[in-house]
């Protein structure tokens, strides 16, 4: 099968071989970025687009604290901006992973309770950030109330969704094999339903605290004076579009971080026993396309093991 | 497969039968009566609640239902819902068609991994990053607020059109490559009729991704439309008003999403689970 694949003509053929690598390719992309960068701010009629070094300026200035920027807030720079927002999503992620697993678990357990919810869930789920985001300004003022409550808004819904799909993919054969073999109930829990469980927590650990942080950040432009929303804020308010487009490549460096250095070494240890993720993928797969990270990384052998899960996706709510 | 299964006559049923039927009857009753259940309850509690810090500040559902036709009277209604509707035709529309390209071109490894990264950044910043920069870099022409709604979106139909090319069959690509046919045509009669169903999936999922940036863009760079209407009543404390606004547009595209693209969905690709099955 591979040699059909090498042999095959490809349009590049006269192209050195280290060209045609997707390593290239990934490399190159951040320069074509960079031209397209360039290419804009030498067309565009704007006084305030600024180049890309004007912003790896701003950008330097404002790690090394040497920007002599005030801030109108409370927190003078960035670190501390940063710093109040992972404070606000830790505490509202945690508000949130404990109220969805109690209700997620219900809803797993019981039909009745899945009917009861189930509507009013998916419409928390499918609402705007900004709707809520209006709201806990006006009803809650600038403090520190309102953009945790935007984390738990968001981030509930995730965590019931996949704690109730892993209820219901718990392994009943396993758990009534285990009872007519009279295991106590305290070692079924720990062995069977814990780790059935686990791959879907861990989905919703995820979920909650990416999905959590965006509407953060749009609650904190609306309903807080301080944080990495409200920052941004401050520099399009002030027309510095290099303040901007600056704290936008903050944002992505921070949201990169997470998933690497967090997000991703955790997943590995959680399901080191576990070869497949097919299921959990499934779950997350109603999402509004969030989707595993890494996933267009797409090797041979896992083009032969691609699994169809746009009818899980269908069905599923 | 399913017209054989139709033809059988349906015979005198057996008591197991009857018994399993029943139930089945009973549980889809009590699913229904579960559900209103949960509407009257959390219905009742936002009205408890709105009474009890005041109507103003959290409109209860009467009077946000009270202010729907009022809206639509003003005659404001229709003509928002056109102007948002418009913006997301054409950001969505573009995102759409760019996130399949690329998601085509991930057949070929070399452009996997020239877009791998625009994909994975797309998909974990937030939408606000990108409503602010387009806004800041091209103000209020339209460019602005395209940019921010295809910088948001086209990852999300790149992915499920990606998903489709991880799952195309290899075999089939496999001969037509050893036969010797030409890319277009391989592209035209194997991979875009297996990718339909995939790209339906990517048009759902992309709206409901794309409908929200664009509410978010009108916020800060539009003078109509369902964002601008939002803010301008938070700005005057309209509370109810505010309610009003989003919960029609979110009832709208739920509706759009839910009902209308899945069952859509569902009913052009019967076939292809029953040829799967």
């Amino acid at each position: 099968m591979a040699t059909v694949v090498t042999t095959a003509p490809s349009p590049g053929r006269g192209l050195p071989g280290w060209v045609k690598s997707p390593k290239f390719a990934r490399i190159l992309f951040p320069f074509v970025v960079l031209g397209i960068w360039y290419f804009i701010y030498y067309t565009l009629d704007s006084r305030i687009f600024p180049a890309p070094q004007t912003v790896a300026v701003f950008m330097w200035e404002e790690i090394t604290l040497t920007s002599g920027v005030r801030y109108s807030s409370a927190a003078e720079n960035i670190y501390v901006q940063f710093g109040i927002t992972l404070m606000r999503l830790t505490i509202g992620f945690f508000i949130a992973l404990i109220l969805g697993t109690i209700i997620g678990l219900a809803v797993g357990i019981s039909k009745k309770v899945d009917a009861f919810f189930h509507d009013w869930v998916m419409g928390v789920l499918a609402m705007p950030a900004l709707v809520y985001a209006l709201f806990l300004g006006l009803a809650l003022g600038f403090g520190n109330l309102g953009p945790i409550l935007a984390v738990v808004i968001a981030g509930t819904p995730f965590v019931i969704i996949n704690i109730r799909e892993g209820v219901r993919n718990t392994p009943k054969e396993l758990i009534d094999m285990a009872r007519s073999f009279e295991v106590p109930q305290n070692k079924i829990t720990r062995h069977v339903l814990l780790p059935s469980l686990m791959p879907f927590f861990f989905a919703a650990i995820r979920y909650a605290y990416a999905v959590g942080w965006k509407g953060l950040v749009i609650t904190e432009v609306f309903a807080s004076d301080r944080g990495m929303g409200w920052t941004i804020k401050f520099w399009y308010d002030a027309h510095r579009a290099h303040g901007v487009i600056g704290y936008a490549i903050f944002f992505i460096i921070f949201a990169l971080a997470l998933e690497k250095l967090v997000f991703d070494p955790l997943a590995d240890r959680a399901f080191k026993w576990r070869p497949k993720m097919d299921a959990v993928q499934m779950a997350e797969g109603d999402f509004g396309g969030v989707q595993r990270e890494g996933f267009l990384l797409i090797e041979d052998q896992e083009i032969e093991e691609g699994v169809d899960t746009t009818v899980a996706k269908g069905g599923n709510f | 497969m399913a017209t054989t299964l139709e033809q059988q006559a349906p015979g005198p049923r057996s008591a197991e039968e009857e018994r399993l039927l029943a139930l089945r009857k009973k549980e889809i009753r009590d699913r229904w009566i579960w559900r209103l259940a949960g509407y009257v309850f959390f219905l009742l509690a936002w009205a408890l609640v709105s009474r009890i810090v005041g109507d103003n500040l959290i409109p209860g559902p009467l009077r946000i239902a009270r202010t729907i036709p009022e809206l639509i009277e003003s005659g404001r209604f229709f003509s928002s819902f056109g102007a948002t509707l418009t913006r997301i035709g054409i950001g969505f529309g573009l995102a759409f068609l760019i996130g399949i390209v690329i998601g085509v071109l991930t057949q070929s490894r070399w452009w996997n991994g020239f877009f791998r990264d625009a994909v994975t950044i797309s998909l974990v910043s937030p939408s606000l990053i990108w409503a602010l920069t387009g806004l800041v870099i091209w103000g209020f022409e339209p460019q602005g607020w395209i940019f921010a709604i295809v910088m948001t979106t086209f990852a999300v139909v790149t992915v499920n059109v990606a998903e489709g090319i991880r799952a195309l069959p290899k075999d089939l690509t496999d001969m037509s490559r050893a036969f010797g046919v030409t890319n277009w045509r391989r592209q035209r009669d194997i991979v875009f009729p297996f990718l339909a169903p995939f790209v339906f999936t990517a048009l759902r999922f992309g709206f409901s991704v794309g409908w929200k940036v664009t509410v978010l863009t009108e916020v800060f760079s539009s003078n109509e439309g369902i964002g601008f209407e939002m803010r301008v009543a938070s700005q005057l404390f309209r509370m109810d008003e505010l309610f009003a606004w989003a919960i029609s547009f979110f009832i709208f595209a739920l509706v759009l999403e839910k009902l209308v693209l899945q069952r859509y969905e569902r009913k052009f690709f019967r076939w292809r689970a029953e040829a799967s099955t």
